[in-house]
């Protein structure tokens, strides 16, 4: 009834061409079910923007997708903070959260 | 706060309807044991009427009528589908609403009813707007609205949302409760709040759908959990963490945070 399949590299296609994002990193957290994603994407648009802007940028890019899928999480950097926190942390691939029931994970290191 | 008589025979009926002063405002919901949005209605109808306190003398009545077995008095009403609901004062139907929208019935029994104790024109939800959540309100989207309706109903709808959303300083809208959270991203922000010792109100937008569709066209927001704070909206999850790691004391003006760290947020 999807007219694509939702997979990590059709949002990763889909968010670095809509907001030439420089770095994207999407991760299925459905077990494969294509149903719940992660994301940490990386684009200067992102700069200026307070969170709730650049979460806006990224719904109203993905908008018919995250109104298919069940889950979505993002976490939008412009590359200064990107670089900055691989310097400081080695990175992370978007907020692990768990979009299901069970299981507690904790928050992003910051 | 009022409960719901089940009417069994005409007899008691016609008792019950000479029993009323011409001031009451009499709540005739007619049901079917075998129509599932009956028992929808059931439960809106219950947390309604809680919200209207037993008054000498009374200001509400609310019955319940068996729409086959009574057929007589759904005659009377013409009611021809189940739910249906009609208000009666003084032996003059105000008004009927048919069908199982939980907005339309609220609306309806709002607009007759004498005011509460804390009337509150388009909160009816107790959700909301105590420091610590309250029963959410079980109710069912089915809406039967003519196509003229349409639009009518979208601006009382954003009027309400509009009213929701600044119910308490802190506003949670998630999937269940802070007890019973049906969804990980809401039970994390939950404990997020509990956490920073937030007073918040939230409401369950399982349990209604017009407002789960409602919110996420007026927030021009595609997802649950959604944080709103004086009236505007924060965000989800994702960014309500970004925001504490900005700034930690993010929460404290709506925090609870004194000695001992006595947590008045939902239990």
């Amino acid at each position: 009834m999807a007219e694509t399949a939702i997979t990590e590299s059709s949002l990763k296609d889909a968010l670095t061409e809509r907001l030439k994002a420089t770095y994207v990193e999407v991760a299925d957290m459905s077990g494969g079910c294509g149903q719940s994603f992660t994301s940490l994407i990386v684009s200067a648009e992102f700069a200026g923007k307070n969170s709730l802007k650049r979460h806006r940028l990224v719904n109203s890019a993905l908008k018919d997708e995250i109104a298919q899928i069940h889950a979505w999480s993002a976490k939008c950097q412009t590359p200064d903070e990107y670089e900055k926190e691989m310097a400081t942390t080695g990175g992370n691939d978007g907020p692990p959260l768990d979009g299901t029931d069970e299981g507690k994970v904790d928050g992003v290191d910051q | 706060m009022s409960a719901i008589k089940e009417i069994t025979s005409l007899e008691g009926w016609a008792q019950h309807v000479s029993s009323l002063l011409p001031s009451t405002l009499l709540i005739v919901s007619f049901h079917a044991p075998w129509a599932a949005p009956c028992a929808q209605m059931a439960n809106v109808l219950s947390t309604l009427a809680n919200e209207y306190p037993v008054t000498e003398p009374f200001s509400t009545s609310w019955v319940s009528v068996n729409a086959e077995e009574l057929s007589e008095i759904s005659e009377t009403y013409n009611v021809t589908a189940v739910p249906f609901l009609v208000l009666v004062r003084n032996g003059q139907v105000l008004e009927s609403v048919s069908g199982s929208s939980a907005v339309k019935v609220r609306n309806a029994i709002e607009s007759h009813a004498k005011p509460t104790a804390h009337s509150n024109p388009t909160v009816g939800e107790k959700a909301a707007a105590v420091t610590n959540g309250g029963a959410p309100v079980v109710g069912n989207e089915n809406s039967e609205a003519l196509p003229g309706d349409a639009e009518k109903q979208r601006e009382e709808l954003f009027k309400r949302l509009a009213d929701l959303v600044k119910a308490a300083p802190v506003m949670l809208f998630m999937k269940g409760t802070p007890s019973e959270p049906k969804c990980g991203f809401s039970r994390q922000l939950v404990a997020i709040l509990r956490e920073n010792a937030v007073k918040y109100g939230f409401f369950n937008i399982l349990a209604d759908d017009e407002v789960r569709q409602g919110l996420k066209e007026f927030a021009d927001w595609p997802t649950f959990p959604q944080l709103w704070v004086d009236g505007e909206l924060v965000g989800g999850l994702d960014i309500v963490k970004e925001e504490l790691a900005s700034d930690s004391g993010f929460f404290s003006r709506y925090s609870t945070k004194v000695n001992g760290g006595a947590s008045a947020a939902a239990s």
